[in-house]
């Protein structure tokens, strides 16, 4: 199969962890005064709470009270319907946000307040700590050209073949119109290094064998307890039930070729600084 | 106490009769909540009706069918034969947007529904058609771990029991969804909340208590039907000076969880009533809590008069993964290396299926039944595990199987009489276990440490296993994804009934695994289903996401 993919769209916090412990990066903290409820009673305390002990101290509360259902990790749980933290938050988007949200809890869902007895600065610290999974892209310095970046991505790399960009591309991999905002560099330069490192069930590969004999490959486009339903190289989609078919082997490698021979060092820069920039316009306020 | 049980909103009622009505109907709903809709007649349930359930299969009279919790349902009007014919009848849908891990009763043609957070509605099994509802009035300072679950009732004489999240136990009118009496069990704002199906015992209400993340001492209860006053109170994590006591060092007792958070089982014949407990506390870090401490992770046997603990298994001693025997356990009298033996069947959250004898607890025989790493194998004499080393949870994070939510957990297993096979919901999954060092502090968490998966939930395999009690070999095993929390019912209709993740719905040849039949409901099913009859015909209930849906044969 010609077709490729890039690993699935983890979203480490890793490297914003250390970028703000070491203080290369700028915290990101938008103003505390935007998109205050009406309800809430919180001021912008997080000025005053984020020193990498707050964090620290925050990180340390957050795993006991909050990493049940969010994720040691933060990074969320399908199954007990706890969002990812570690990427945009969508139910806050200033400090102040957050913190009423721990305070008070969102009616009608799993996500009770913390106990009334908890100082402030307890929730404070753990605003710094959630603030710190994330960091001001605009600060990160990259040794490529973004612009550079464009050419081997539409023309050596042939990465357009299979990946789209704000709706130009292929649909053999995901679309990267807004990779940027998911991934940090290094994540982006370890797909391309090493794209079997992690892949999104989706991009995942399936054989099935028919009853007929017939033995047909392509991408998981769904599989669930009672059926399969796959696209071949050439996009045609066949579904199976399961209990037709004689048998299926699944395969959790990416159909992406690695690029650390095919490209030059400077081209995966470019690369990599290309993608990072690939991310949702800011509207104007 | 707040209750919406008029199903003639004043509001529509004012539009019926006019203007004027509209100033004083609102303030007289607010003022008597007190029901005034009527069932149709139901028999009232005796003692007597509860030990012999399974004479009448029409009605599912308890959380797991009958008193020895097997599941299996006497009906066979839907068989091998004809499952592939079931249609949807009707659905109901539950008004709050939560998950429903419901496993309704039906008496006389009328259903009981339990819904999150604490409420429960009484409606027509033929139609799903609401005749009233009770909705809990709950604090806002709830302390609990895992969601706002609750799975059921249970039902004596005229009166249904329910745990509420607020760590109370409440009597319902089951005739008119009115509050008989309304009694906390356990302090909510401690950490204690409840969330499974009381079981009734002879005249009593037994009970357990949930809380095992937040540093409490599990305990189970008996309630008087008619007044809610508690008769007796067996701690399972043992007090100084009593046997097992020692098995913690220090204080750590007080805080040792041991939670008892699903329903239990009872033999008439023996008098014992038997219950799992849940994992010692902190769960990750046991430092602080040296010894085998006992009762967590284990059955008791108590007595069915006094609750005096008469023997007890444990299955995990000294846990520091959080393997909860949070399990229903199955009895049946069953031939075992040629001889008859009451038995007890167990797959643990630990990944081993055992067989205990279940009159003093000897245990007969266990193997693994799904991915474990933690452990060598089990003593052949004492079923007590052979540790592996170094597979406790360390501060940078450690692989363990299985994860933490275990091979298996709350969600009911099966048995069937036709089969002799027990069937459990498995999961051969892997997490990286993290310590952490926490003091106690009241009403907050007390966990110690906490898992991540490092792969995606699709990586890990799954399926609904049968597991022969006499070998402890497995059978055969239906593959399903991912994780599935559903539970299993059997029928004399030779079916395997459970649910998926994804959302099916589906029946599966009780003898061979073979699919029957499937129906995708669109959401998680949390819960197990149960199966009864109206007027002759048999139907399967089973809840997914909000919705409790019924199937029958097409007319």
């Amino acid at each position: 199969m010609t077709t490729a993919t890039i690993t699935a769209l983890r979203k480490l916090p890793g490297l914003a962890k250390t970028a703000v412990l070491s203080g290369a990066f700028v915290l990101y903290l938008s103003p505390a005064t935007e998109l205050l409820s009406p309800a809430s009673h919180a001021e912008d305390g997080g000025t005053l709470y984020n020193t990498a002990v707050d964090i620290r101290m925050g990180n340390r509360y957050f795993e006991r009270q909050c990493s049940r259902c969010h994720g040691f990790d933060a990074k969320g749980n399908d199954e007990t319907g706890a969002p990812d933290l570690t990427g945009t938050l969508r139910r806050a988007s200033s400090d102040a946000g957050i913190f009423n949200i721990i305070r008070e809890g969102i009616p009608g869902t799993a996500m009770l307040p913390v106990a009334a007895d908890v100082p402030d600065p307890t929730v404070w610290q753990l605003v710094a700590y959630i603030n710190s999974l994330r960091y001001d892209p605009a600060s990160v310095d990259l040794a490529g050209n973004a612009g550079s970046g464009a050419d081997p991505f539409g023309g050596k790399g042939e990465c357009s073949s299979c990946h789209m960009v704000n709706g130009q591309g292929g649909r053999l991999g995901p679309d990267l119109s807004r990779v940027g905002e998911n991934q940090t560099p290094e994540d982006l330069l370890q797909s391309m290094l090493d794209p079997d490192a992690a892949v999104a069930p989706r991009w995942w590969t399936i054989q099935v064998a028919g009853r007929d004999g017939e033995v047909r490959e392509g991408f998981r486009m769904n599989e669930d307890s009672f059926s399969l339903r796959i696209m071949d190289a050439d996009a045609n989609l066949w579904s199976f039930q399961k209990r037709d078919i004689e048998s299926y082997e699944r395969s959790e490698q990416s159909t992406m070729p690695g690029y650390g021979q095919a490209l030059s060092d400077g081209e995966l820069d470019d690369l990599v600084a290309y993608l990072f920039s690939l991310r949702r316009e800011v509207l104007p306020q | 106490m707040k209750k919406i049980t008029n199903p003639f909103p004043p509001a529509l009622a004012a539009a019926f009769l006019g203007v004027s009505f509209l100033v004083s109907a609102p303030l007289q709903a607010q003022e008597d909540p007190f029901s005034t809709v009527i069932t149709p007649a139901f028999s009232p349930i005796t003692w007597e009706r509860l030990v012999n359930a399974d004479d009448e299969p029409e009605n599912w009279l308890m959380y797991s069918g009958t008193l020895d919790s097997q599941r299996y349902s006497l009906l066979d009007q839907i068989n091998v034969d004809n499952v592939d014919q079931l249609e949807m009848k009707w659905a109901y849908q539950i008004p709050v947007i939560d998950r429903a891990e419901t496993v309704p009763l039906v008496v006389d043609g009328i259903m009981f529904i339990t819904e999150a957070p604490s409420n429960v509605v009484a409606v027509d099994a033929l139609t799903g058609r609401q005749y009233w509802r009770y909705d809990h009035d709950m604090p806002d300072d709830l302390r609990i771990c895992c969601g706002r679950n609750n799975r059921g009732v249970a039902i004596l004489g005229e009166t249904l029991f329910m745990s509420t999240l607020d760590a109370h136990l409440v009597a319902i009118d089951a005739r008119t969804g009115n509050l008989l009496w309304d009694k906390e069990v356990a302090p909510h704002d401690s950490g204690y909340s409840k969330t499974a199906a009381p079981l009734i015992v002879k005249d009593k209400v037994v009970t357990g208590i949930a809380g095992g993340e937040f540093g409490i001492r599990g305990f189970i209860d008996a309630y008087d039907p008619e007044t809610g006053e508690l008769e007796w109170r067996t701690y399972v994590i043992p007090g100084p000076g009593e046997f097992g006591n020692d098995t913690w060092s220090g204080d750590s007792w007080k805080t040792g969880g041991a939670a008892t958070w699903i329903t239990g089982s009872y033999d008439e014949e023996l008098n014992q009533i038997y219950w799992g407990t849940g994992n010692p506390g902190p769960d990750w870090n046991g430092d602080v809590r040296l010894g085998d401490n006992l009762y967590s992770d284990s059955v008791v046997a108590l007595d069915g008069d006094t609750g005096e603990i008469e023997w007890h298994f444990q299955f995990t001693p000294h846990d520091v993964h959080d393997y909860d025997s949070i399990q229903i356990p199955i009895l049946a009298d069953i031939e075992f290396e040629g001889r008859e033996r009451k038995v007890m069947m167990w797959a643990n959250r630990n990944g081993f299926y055992y067989t205990l004898d279940r009159t003093d607890g000897e245990f007969l025989i266990g193997k693994p039944y799904a991915a474990q790493t933690w452990a060598q194998g089990l003593d052949p004499v004492t079923g007590r595990p052979i540790r592996v080393p170094g597979m406790a949870p360390t501060y940078e994070g450690i692989m363990v199987s299985p994860p933490i939510v275990g091979a298996t957990n709350w969600y009911s297993p099966g048995y069937s009489q036709d089969t002799g096979l027990f069937y459990v919901t498995s999961f051969d999954g892997e997490q990286e276990f993290f310590k952490r060092d926490e003091d106690y502090e009241e009403g907050e968490r007390f966990t110690g440490g906490g898992g991540r998966y490092t792969q995606p939930m699709d990586a890990y395999h799954s399926s609904i296993r049968a597991i022969n009690p006499g070998t402890a070999e497995i059978e055969w095993e239906f593959p399903i994804m991912p994780r599935s929390s559903a539970g299993i019912t059997t029928t004399a209709g030779g079916i395997v009934f459970t649910g998926s993740a994804d959302g099916y719905f589906f029946a599966l040849d009780a003898q061979s695994g073979e699919e029957l039949w499937n129906i995708s409901l669109g959401r998680r099913v949390h819960a197990a289903p149960m199966t009864f009859a109206v007027d002759g015909h048999q139907y399967v209930t089973i809840a997914s996401g909000n919705v409790v849906y019924t199937f029958g044969l097409r007319n």
